[in-house]
C-alpha cells in the first residue's frame, strides 16, 4: 500500500509544475486563439496569410535544400569509404549546435547586397541573402544535420545482407546501393525532412534578422507575433495568439507525417543494434568525392564563420578588406563591458538552473515512465511534447498566463501572490519546460538498459528504496545526465527566440544581447559576441565527446 | 539461519493468476527447490519471499517474525536476507569488493571488520585474487560468484536463489552446482533455490516444490519425488515420463486419441475407467510381443538409443539398447512398468 501510494505521491509532485507552467499555459493559449475571438479572428487571419503563406513557403524550401543536401552527403559520409568522413561528419553536424541566428550573420556578412565580402569579391549585387530564398537557404543548411543524423541512424540499421543480396543477383556495389539501401533509408531521411520544416516553420531569428528589413519586407508568423506582441494591448495580443494558434497546428500535422514515415520504414529495417556493414569503395572516385564535399563544407560551413570572425576584426563593417584594417578593439571593448559581464552572468545562471531543472524532472520522469506501465506513454509524452511546440509560442503563453500576478490562498489562511510578470524566473520556466524533453528522452533511454534487479539486489542487501535509487541506478544515469545536462545548458545560453520575448527590461540574456547588438546597433560588436557563442557551443560539444568516449570505456 | 513458512499465498497480473494457493514449510538449514517450467510461478514465490512482490493475500514468515500479512509488510531491506539474481545483478559502476561489501557497509560495520568479512567471504567462491577487479573484465561465472559472496556476506538468515545457474554454460554449471553444495554444507544457511532444471534440482535439493501452474504439485525428497510422483505432471517434468491420457478396459490402456491398445503388466493397480498413463522411458521394451507402432525416429545416446513413435497425439519415447532399426519400421511395444491416474 506504502509503496504504491508514494507512486502515486511521485506522479503528483511531477505533474503540478508540469501542468501549471507548460501545459497549461499553451491550453490556455490554444483556447483563446481559437475560441474567444471566434470569427473576428479568423477574418482577421485572412489578412495575414502573406505571413503564413512566407512560413510555409520557407520552411518548404529549407526542408527541400536539406534534403536535396543530405540525402547524398548522408550516403557518401556513412556508406562509403570517403576520406576523412569522421571530421566532416563533426563539421556538417554543427550547424544544429550553433544558434541558428548565427549562421544567419554569418550569410548576412557574405552576402549582404552593398557590403557583403562576397559580393565585394564578386562584384556589386551578386548575391542579396535578405528576403525568402535567403531565410530558407539559412535555414535549410541550419536543419541539414537533421536530415543527416536521420540518415545515419537508418543506414547503420539497414541489414548489409539486403545489399549483399543486390550484389549477388548482379547488381554493382553503386547499383545496390542507390536500389536497396537508399530506398529503405528514404523514410528516415523524409522524417528528418520533415523536422526541417518544423524547425524552419518555429525560427525567429533567421527571419527576423534576413526578413524584416528587406525590402519588401518577408513576415512569417514568427515575426509577425514578435511584432504583435512589441505592439502591445489587449488587441496586439489577442492576434498574436491567433498566429501563435495557426503555427502551434503545424506541429501535430508534422508530427503526424513523421510517424506516418517512420512507420512504414521501420518495418524493413533489421531491428539489431549496430550491424556493421561494408563501405562502397569509391575507387577513382574517391579523388573528386573528396574535393567536392570538401568545398561543400568549406563554402557551407566555414565561411560564414570565417566571415564573423572577420566582421568581428574589422574597423567598420563595410570598410575596405586589407590587413591594416584589423582590429582587436572590438573584442576587449565588447567582452569587458559590464554590460556584457551582468548578461554572461545571468545567462550562464539562468542555463545552469534550467539544465538542473532538466535534469531532475526528467530523471522524475523517466523513473514514473517505468513504475507506471500505461500511464507512463503519458508522462513521456507530457515531457518531450514541449519540445515540438515553437519557442515564440511557448514565450507567448507564458507572457500571457503569468501576465498578472496570481494569487492563491492555501486553508483559508496563508496567501502567496505569485508574480512573475517581467522577472528572470519566467524565463527559467520556458526554457526548463522547453529543453525538458532533452532530460526525459536521455534518463528514459539510459533507464531502459539498466536491469531492475540491480535496484533489488541493493534493496535484499538491505537499503531503502531511496538508498537502493542513489546506490543502483543512479551513478549507472550519471552519464546520461551529464549529456542532458550540457545539451540544455548549450540551448539556453545560447538561445535567443524565447528569451527576446520574455527577457525583462533591464536584465538582459545573451542571446537578447547578441540580438540588440546586430538588429540595431554594431554588428562587430555583435559578431564578436557570436564567436563567443560558437566558442561555447564548442567547448560544450568536446565535453559530450568526452563523456561519450567515457562512457563506451566502463562498458 | 531460519525457517520459513509460506502459507495460502495468491497472486495474479492483472487478470492472470500467476500462484493461486500456495503453501510451503522450509525447516532450518534445509535447502528447498522450487522446481517448474517458466511461468509456473516459481520466481513470483521466491519474489514474495524477498518482499520483492506482495501477494494479494497469505503469510509469510521468515524465523517465525511474519514479515507478510494482512497489515504487515517487511521491505526487503529488513528482512536479513541475501539474495542471488538469474542476471548477477553486479553493480558494474563497483569493484569486487564493493560490490561484495555493500550489504556490510549498510549495517555501518567498522571498516576492520568489513574488510576482514569481505575478504572471507572472497575465499569461499575462491575470488580472493579478483578483489580490485571491475565487473566488465570478469566472465559469467565469476559474477555469478561475485553475486553469491556478496549474497552470503552479511550471514542471512535465508539464501534466495534465482536460477543462478541458467545463464552459465554446461560445465560452469557442473562446478558452480558443486561450489553452492560446497558453501551450504560450511554454512548450514537456509536455502531457497529455484530452478526450471530437474537435474539440478535432484542432485542439490534436501527436498524439491514441484510447481505448475501456480500451486505446487508434490514436496518430497528427490528420490521419492522420481520414485513416486503423485501427479502425472510430475512423472513427466522430474522423470522425463510419458504421459498418455486415454481409458482402462480388461486389464489394457487404451489411448484416447487413435484407440490404440496396450496390455498392461500383471500387478498394476487399474480400475476400469478414464485415467492417465505414465511411463518412463526406459519402462518401455522393444522386441518381444507388444503393440506393433511405426517408427517415426531414432536418436543415438551412446549408451543407449532413443526410439520414438507417434502414439494418441503425441510421441511416446522409448529408451533401450542401441539397435540397427530404420524409420518407417513397425516395432512391437511393450510396457514392462507404468502408473496410472484415474482422471475425471
Amino acid at each position: 500500500m506504502k509503496a504504491a501510494s508514494a507512486r502515486w505521491l511521485g506522479l503528483g509532485a511531477w505533474l503540478v509544475p508540469i501542468l501549471f507552467f507548460a501545459v497549461g499555459p499553451v491550453g490556455a493559449l490554444l483556447l483563446r486563439g481559437t475560441g474567444a475571438h471566434g470569427d473576428a479572428g479568423l477574418a482577421w487571419l485572412a489578412s495575414e496569410t502573406g505571413a503564413l503563406g512566407n512560413t510555409l513557403g520557407i520552411s518548404a524550401g529549407a526542408a527541400a535544400l536539406a534534403f536535396l543536401l543530405g540525402a547524398p552527403l548522408s550516403l557518401l559520409l556513412f556508406r562509403t569509404d570517403l576520406p576523412l568522413r569522421g571530421a566532416f561528419t563533426v563539421l556538417f553536424t554543427l550547424p544544429s549546435a550553433i544558434p541558428a541566428f548565427i549562421w544567419g550573420m554569418g550569410w548576412l556578412s557574405l552576402a549582404s547586397p552593398r557590403a557583403g565580402y562576397l559580393n565585394r569579391l564578386l562584384g556589386d549585387g551578386a548575391f542579396d541573402i535578405y528576403g525568402p530564398a535567403g531565410i530558407a537557404f539559412v535555414e535549410g543548411l541550419s536543419g541539414l544535420p537533421l536530415v543527416l543524423l536521420a540518415g545515419a541512424a537508418a543506414l547503420r540499421r539497414v541489414d548489409p545482407a539486403l545489399e549483399e543480396a543486390a550484389r549477388v543477383c548482379g547488381a554493382s556495389p553503386l547499383r545496390a546501393l542507390l536500389t536497396t539501401t537508399l530506398p529503405l533509408a528514404l523514410p528516415s531521411l523524409l522524417s528528418g525532412t520533415v523536422m526541417v520544416f518544423l524547425m524552419a516553420a518555429s525560427s525567429f531569428g533567421v527571419p527576423y534578422l534576413l526578413g524584416v528589413s528587406a525590402s519588401p519586407p518577408t513576415r512569417v508568423l514568427t515575426t509577425r507575433i514578435y511584432e504583435l506582441v512589441l505592439l502591445g494591448g489587449d488587441a496586439g495580443l489577442a492576434r498574436a495568439s491567433v498566429l501563435a494558434t495557426a503555427l502551434l497546428l503545424l506541429t501535430p500535422l508534422a508530427l503526424l507525417a513523421t510517424w506516418a514515415l517512420g512507420r512504414s520504414g521501420r518495418v524493413r529495417l533489421s531491428a539489431g543494434k549496430g550491424v556493421a556493414s561494408r563501405l562502397l569503395p569509391l575507387g577513382r572516385a574517391r579523388g573528386s568525392a573528396l574535393v567536392a564535399v570538401g568545398l561543400t563544407c568549406v563554402l557551407l560551413v566555414l565561411l560564414p564563420l570565417g566571415a564573423i570572425l572577420l566582421t568581428s576584426m574589422q574597423r567598420s563593417f563595410g570598410a575596405e578588406l586589407a590587413w591594416r584594417e584589423l582590429t582587436l578593439a572590438h573584442w576587449s571593448g565588447v567582452l569587458l563591458e559590464p554590460r556584457t559581464l551582468r548578461a554572461t552572468g545571468r545567462s550562464l545562471l539562468l542555463a545552469a538552473g534550467a539544465g538542473g531543472l532538466v535534469c531532475v524532472l526528467g530523471l522524475a520522469a523517466a523513473v514514473l515512465q517505468r513504475s507506471f506501465r500505461r500511464l507512463g506513454a503519458g508522462v513521456e509524452a507530457l515531457a518531450v511534447w514541449p519540445y515540438a511546440v515553437p519557442g515564440t509560442v511557448v514565450a507567448l503563453a507564458l507572457l500571457l498566463a503569468f501576465s498578472r500576478d496570481l494569487r492563491f490562498i492555501l486553508l483559508g489562511r496563508a496567501a502567496f501572490v505569485l508574480a512573475l510578470a517581467h522577472t528572470p524566473w519566467l524565463l527559467l520556466i520556458a526554457y526548463a519546460a522547453k529543453y525538458l524533453a532533452l532530460g526525459a528522452r536521455n534518463s528514459a533511454e539510459a533507464l531502459a538498459q539498466i536491469d531492475p534487479s540491480l535496484a533489488e539486489a541493493a534493496r535484499v542487501s538491505g537499503a531503502g528504496p531511496v538508498r537502493a535509487f542513489v546506490d543502483a541506478p543512479l551513478p549507472l544515469l550519471r552519464p546520461a545526465l551529464t549529456v542532458a545536462f550540457v545539451l540544455a545548458f548549450l540551448a539556453c545560453a545560447t538561445e535567443i527566440t524565447m528569451s527576446v520575448l520574455l527577457v525583462p527590461a533591464g536584465s538582459e540574456v545573451l542571446g537578447t544581447l547578441l540580438f540588440e547588438l546586430q538588429s540595431y546597433a554594431d554588428p562587430a560588436a555583435a559578431a564578436v559576441l557570436a564567436c563567443a557563442f560558437v566558442a561555447l557551443v564548442v567547448v560544450g560539444q568536446s565535453v559530450l565527446a568526452l563523456v561519450g568516449r567515457r562512457t563506451v570505456e566502463v562498458r | 539461519m531460519a525457517s520459513i513458512a509460506l502459507g495460502g499465498l495468491f497472486k495474479s497480473y492483472g487478470a492472470t493468476p500467476v500462484v493461486r494457493g500456495l503453501s510451503l514449510d522450509v525447516r532450518e538449514g534445509e535447502l528447498v527447490s522450487l522446481l517448474g517450467p517458466s511461468g509456473c510461478g516459481k520466481t513470483t514465490t521466491l519474489r514474495m519471499l524477498a518482499g520483492l512482490e506482495h501477494p494479494d493475500s497469505g503469510v509469510i514468515r521468515i524465523g517465525g517474525e511474519t514479515v507478510t500479512g494482512p497489515g504487515v509488510r517487511v521491505p526487503p531491506e529488513r528482512r536479513g536476507l541475501g539474495m542471488v539474481f538469474q542476471s548477477y545483478a553486479v553493480w558494474p559502476h563497483r569493484s569486487v569488493e564493493e560490490n561484495v561489501a555493500y550489504p556490510l557497509t549498510l549495517r555501518r560495520l567498522a571498516k576492520a571488520e568489513v574488510a576482514s568479512r569481505v575478504k572471507e567471504a572472497l575465499r569461499w567462491v575462491r575470488l580472493e585474487a579478483l578483489a580490485t577487479r571491475r565487473p566488465h573484465e570478469l566472465s559469467g561465472g565469476q559474477l555469478q560468484r561475485v553475486a553469491l559472496a556478496r549474497a552470503l556476506v552479511a550471514s542471512p538468515r535465508v539464501l534466495l536463489l534465482d536460477e543462478p545457474l541458467s545463464n552459465l554454460d554446461a560445465a560452469l554449471r557442473e562446478e558452480l552446482r558443486a561450489e553452492i553444495a560446497a558453501l551450504r554444507a560450511r554454512l548450514g544457511t537456509t536455502m531457497v533455490f529455484v530452478t526450471h532444471d530437474q537435474g539440478e534440482a535432484l542432485a542439490l535439493s534436501d527436498r524439491i516444490a514441484v510447481m505448475n501452474q501456480g500451486v505446487i504439485e508434490q514436496v518430497d525428497a528427490p528420490e521419492r519425488l522420481y520414485r513416486e510422483p503423485a501427479t502425472p505432471f510430475v512423472a513427466g517434468f522430474v522423470g522425463g515420463a510419458n504421459v498418455l491420457v486415454g481409458q482402462v478396459r480388461d486389464g489394457a490402456f487404451h489411448t484416447a486419441q487413435g484407440d490404440t491398445r496396450f496390455p498392461l503388466p500383471p500387478g498394476t493397480a487399474a480400475p476400469d475407467g478414464p485415467c492417465t498413463l505414465v511411463v518412463r522411458p526406459e519402462d518401455l521394451e522393444l522386441g518381444a510381443e507388444g503393440t506393433p507402432l511405426p517408427l517415426s525416429a531414432r536418436l543415438f545416446l551412446g549408451h543407449a538409443a532413443e526410439y520414438r513413435f507417434p502414439v494418441g497425439g503425441t510421441l511416446l519415447r522409448v529408451v533401450g539398447p542401441p539397435r540397427e532399426v530404420r524409420a518407417g519400421e513397425v516395432l512391437p511395444v511393450r510396457i514392462a512398468k507404468a502408473k496410472l491416474f484415474a482422471t475425471g
